[in-house]
């Protein structure tokens, strides 16, 4: 570890971090923001699980950003984040990210740091292979890691029929460069092969994709040694923007389908699920000139193009090197038809030291991810060796290996998918922890290391630990980016159904067994904070509008005996908590987020009275009512 | 109270106790092969006792898989039900030699204890050797040429696991139980071969290994010949086997007349040593020495020859004693 590592990584207090670090939460399904080079946590920002903090999944306005062909899901495993591009740069608008169990893709808005949209991905299995961009973020990929059937009631098949009725597909999402909203324009549908990870090519390039893809076998069965036979798996290259043209030539077939589409509306504060019913499809096999196949060492895992577009990186997982591939050969190969004797499944097949550029040997045990930095080298995480490698991409010549602690996944260097890494920082996000931190009994965090690459040795800095499990990370600089952080909501663009603009227009009304009540929280009271004339059998809809509008003044809104999470409502901001209550009495309510001096003040009474009770429906704040019923 | 045929008591007593010591063997661990790679911080431990396998061995089974190494399995090994037996009989065979005390046993213990040390540990690297080649073909990680076989003792990187292999504990008590029957029967051996019984234990330590002749034990040691005590150290001669043993004289001429009369085959003589006679009696070989003979010397057995380093040194003599000047094969004739 370097001496003066405790300086190096010291951000003192009041200051600020050089870089915003975005890391996957893995199974936790959420995503975390931490400072680099302090390791310190942010926020965590729930996408693909439910919050009770943040009444994400609990709020009836956050619900439906959950909503899938399934219906309700409450989790998922987020596995990758990839900021959004312009110029084969991080351009801060947005976070992309994905799920691996309901296949989805979620955007991340950079001024609210909340979950802005969820799409699903229909025809796939496990969207590992994602949510990998473009140069210009015009698409986002997704890509099924287990091969399926075509969604449908044509799905059902007998599992040993893989390798006739198992496809794999591969979606282009776009995205709108002025909203962010995702559209799946089209999908490939491939043989039946898992597809692992992805990057896109960028500068020379750019219009190509790659995605490393195992199990050319077609096993459906204990895959980890049926799956591990060949000697050579592949990296598929996609002229992507060949498909583009396909595509809107009109080519392909509509396909009937179901996924659902969720928008986060920031003016009303409230999510809407729309299910989509087609989506087009391209079948590789129709086409000459869209996808090649590059064979690659034992199980390929990452698949890496660096800064300059030239050369393609894969980790076969299993291998004994690391091949290093050029993009100009593969281009000659291509055009000389320079290609194995055999199809695979109709895919050319390029011969492997056609598009071979080198290999690096002997660089260490299991080889996983690589990232760039700005002086021409790479860096490789080396799961069963435990070690992060370094080394020079055109010499193959491995310069420096330093071990983590322990058994790395992920690494990231600052800007390391870009086309002008930063390379100062690299973190490698570590699967097992064991004794790097006090014990927690069984369950034991995963952690992640901060190295130093601004010399020519790596030299870490920093444990720290982390939420679910980090997969992929992305680093944007702070300045790019902080000072378009949200402070408020402002609450005159608040066009929210049930908003009280202030306490004027709080109230409370029934419809049918519906009551709802238009709730505003400002330091230090609820208005209305006395409410009577509830009754079992009553839906009760606290509509919280915060009408604070000063910056990080949230309140928390609980009611006693709710099925449900609290509320924490930011300045502007209209969230709903749905209560049934289950019994006669008086249930306090109150503020959860500590909000001033007077916070334990802030809290009301609810009477809840018999079915068809004769309490009348009344509400006040300040004023003392009159004694109904009874 | 000893016979030619019986150990002396501090070697039954090492055997009796060596016996009880193994028999502990049967429920130690005789072997220990550690594992220890990046990710395992605590590192992984195989034991192997007599009769079971213990330690992390699912863990070691999981990991192995990988390279399609066959699964540790106790039932395996036809050894675990055997060993547990052989290592009793040999527990009870050390007391009963013990007790016993003949000579004979002792050897034939020392003889079958060795075999039995050589074959458990060809046995051993056997199985080493078969669980580190005999590896899937359809293993998911195949590196070529490599083999999985761990050291039988010492230090090897197999991939990314660093394999330590050393004995336990129970390992160590056999292999002290072995060091302290080898040292009986030699011990035991060397007795037999020295005509003197009971020497002490000192004396047969610091008898064996050097060349050179050996210290007399003067009034106590009788001389090989003539069977008297050796008293006069002006005249007491010695000679020394190639194999070491030394043989003490009280006179030049009993020497002589040893291996004249065929108490020793003269080719398994070493060397010949006389007594400086003017310098404190030092034992020197006896080839280039000067002799005098002269009847007024009066040595034990009337020999009456004086052994010198130099000429000046007979001189000097003479003029006192007077007589003549003789060689060493003069002796002979």
């Amino acid at each position: 570890m370097a001496g003066n590592a405790a300086q190096r990584t010291y951000v003192p207090p009041g200051q600020y971090d050089e870089f915003y670090n975005f890391v996957s939460g893995g199974f936790s399904g959420q995503m975390s923001v931490y400072g680099l080079p302090s390791g310190r946590l942010f926020r965590v920002i729930p996408v693909f699980s439910v919050d009770p903090e943040k009444g994400w999944g609990f709020s009836e306005e956050t619900k439906p950003m959950l909503e899938t062909s399934h219906g309700f899901i409450p989790w998922d495993d987020l596995h990758h984040i990839e900021a959004s591009f312009t110029d084969g740069m991080a351009d801060g608008k947005w976070m992309f990210a994905n799920s691996n169990n309901t296949p989805r893709l979620a955007r991340i808005d950079l001024t609210t740091y909340r979950t802005a949209e969820i799409i699903e991905i229909p025809n796939t299995g496990g969207n590992h292979c994602s949510p990998f961009t473009t140069e210009n973020s015009e698409y986002v990929i997704a890509a099924t890691r287990f091969s399926v059937p075509p969604d449908g009631p044509g799905g059902d098949v007998p599992i040993s029929s893989y390798k006739e009725n198992f496809k794999g597909h591969i979606s282009f999402v776009s995205v709108d460069k002025e909203t962010g909203e995702f559209d799946i324009a089209f999908q490939l549908k491939t043989p039946g092969l898992n597809f692992d990870l992805s990057s896109a090519g960028k500068g020379k390039s750019n219009g190509w994709l790659f995605l490393s893809c195992y199990n050319s076998e077609q096993a459906h069965t204990l895959l980890e040694v049926s799956a591990s036979q060949n000697d050579k798996d592949f990296i598929l290259a996609i002229n992507w923007k060949k498909a583009e043209e396909y595509f809107k030539a009109g080519k392909g077939t509509k396909q009937a389908v179901r996924y659902a589409h969720n928008k986060y509306n920031e003016e009303t504060h409230s999510a809407t699920s729309e299910i989509k019913t087609d989506v087009t499809v391209l079948d590789l096999a129709d086409f000459e000139d869209l996808a090649y196949l590059i064979p690659c060492p034992k199980s390929p895992h990452g698949t890496d193009v660096n800064p300059t577009g030239e050369y393609i990186i894969g980790s076969g997982k299993l291998a004994a090197l690391i091949p290093v591939f050029s993009f100009d050969k593969l281009q000659n190969a291509i055009a000389n038809k320079d290609f194995e004797a055999e199809l695979y499944s109709g895919i050319p097949v390029v011969k492997y030291e056609s598009a071979l550029y080198g290999e690096v040997e002997k660089p260490g045990l299991g080889p996983l991810h690589t990232e760039f930095d700005d002086k021409g080298n790479a860096y490789t995480s080396f799961f069963v060796s435990s070690e992060v490698v370094k080394w020079n991409i055109e010499k193959l010549e491995v310069i420096d290996r330093q071990p983590t602690y322990y058994s790395v996944g992920h690494l990231m260097v600052a800007g390391g998918n870009t086309k002008k890494p930063f390379g100062k920082y690299l973190v490698a996000y570590n699967k097992i922890t064991k004794d790097r931190f006090l014990p927690t009994g069984p369950e034991l965090c995963h952690a992640a290391q901060l190295f130093d690459i601004s010399g020519e040795k790596m030299e870490l800095l920093l444990d720290f630990p982390t939420i679910g499990e980090p997969h992929y990370a992305q680093a944007v600089p702070a300045d790019l980016i902080k000072d378009r952080s949200l402070k408020i909501y402002d609450i005159n663009a608040n066009s929210h159904p049930y908003i009280a603009k202030g306490e004027s227009e709080a109230r409370v009304e029934r419809n049918g067994n519906t009551v709802h009540v238009y709730l505003t929280t400002i330091r230090s009271h609820f208005t209305p904070d006395n409410i009577e004339g509830i009754q079992l059998g009553d839906e009760v809809l606290f509509h919280v509008t915060n009408i604070e509008q000063d910056w990080d003044m949230p309140h928390g809104f609980a009611i006693k005996g709710a099925g449900n999470s609290e509320l924490l409502v930011m300045p502007g901001e209209t969230q709903t908590l749905k209560w049934i209550p289950d019994r006669m009495g008086i249930f306090p309510m109150y503020c959860t987020d500590f909000c001033s001096a007077l916070h334990q003040e802030m809290s009301g009474y609810v009477r809840v009275s018999a079915k068809g009770s004769n309490v009348p429906l009344t509400f006040s704040t300040g004023t003392s009512q009159a004694a109904a019923g009874e | 109270m000893k016979t030619q045929d019986s150990i002396i008591r501090l070697h039954r007593a090492i055997l009796i106790i060596c016996g009880l010591a193994l028999a502990t063997v049967i429920v130690l661990p005789i072997w220990r092969i550690e594992l220890d790679a990046a990710q395992y911080p605590e590192g992984l431990e195989l034991l192997i006792y007599s009769y079971k396998l213990d330690g992390q061995v699912e863990v070691i089974n999981g990991l192995n898989h990988y390279i399609g190494m066959r699964t540790l399995h106790a039932d395996d090994f036809i050894e675990f039900t055997v060993l547990p037996y052989l290592i009793g009989i040999y527990a009870l065979a050390f007391v009963l030699v013990g007790a016993l005390g003949r000579r004979k046993l002792l050897h034939i213990l020392f003889s079958a204890f060795l075999l039995f040390g050589i074959v458990s540990m060809v046995d051993f690297w056997r199985w080493l050797y078969e669980y580190g080649h005999d590896l899937d073909p359809a293993a998911p990680i195949k590196v070529p040429g490599m083999a999985y076989q761990p050291p039988l003792i010492g230090f090897k990187q197999l991939l990314n696991f660093g394999a330590f292999s050393i004995p336990g504990i129970g390992g160590w008590i056999f292999i002290a139980c072995g060091v302290l029957l080898t040292y009986c029967a030699y011990a035991e051996w060397r007795i037999t071969r020295i005509p003197i019984l009971g020497l002490a234990l000192a004396f047969s330590l610091q008898a064996c290994g050097s060349d050179g002749p050996k210290p007399i034990n003067f009034g106590n040691d009788q001389c090989a010949h003539c069977r008297m005590t050796v008293s006069d150290a002006r005249f007491a001669s010695q000679l020394v086997t190639t194999k070491g043993r030394a043989y003490s004289f009280d006179d030049v001429q009993c020497m002589v007349a040893f291996v004249k009369s065929g108490g020793i085959a003269r080719e398994e003589v070493a060397r010949y040593y006389l007594p400086d006679y003017s310098n404190e009696n030092k034992l020197l070989p006896a080839d280039g020495l000067f002799l005098l003979k002269s009847e007024s010397l009066k040595s034990p057995m009337r020999g009456d020859i004086a052994a010198f380093a130099n000429e000046t040194d007979l001189e000097k003599v003479r003029k006192i004693h007077g007589g003549q000047r003789i060689t060493w094969e003069d002796l002979w004739k």
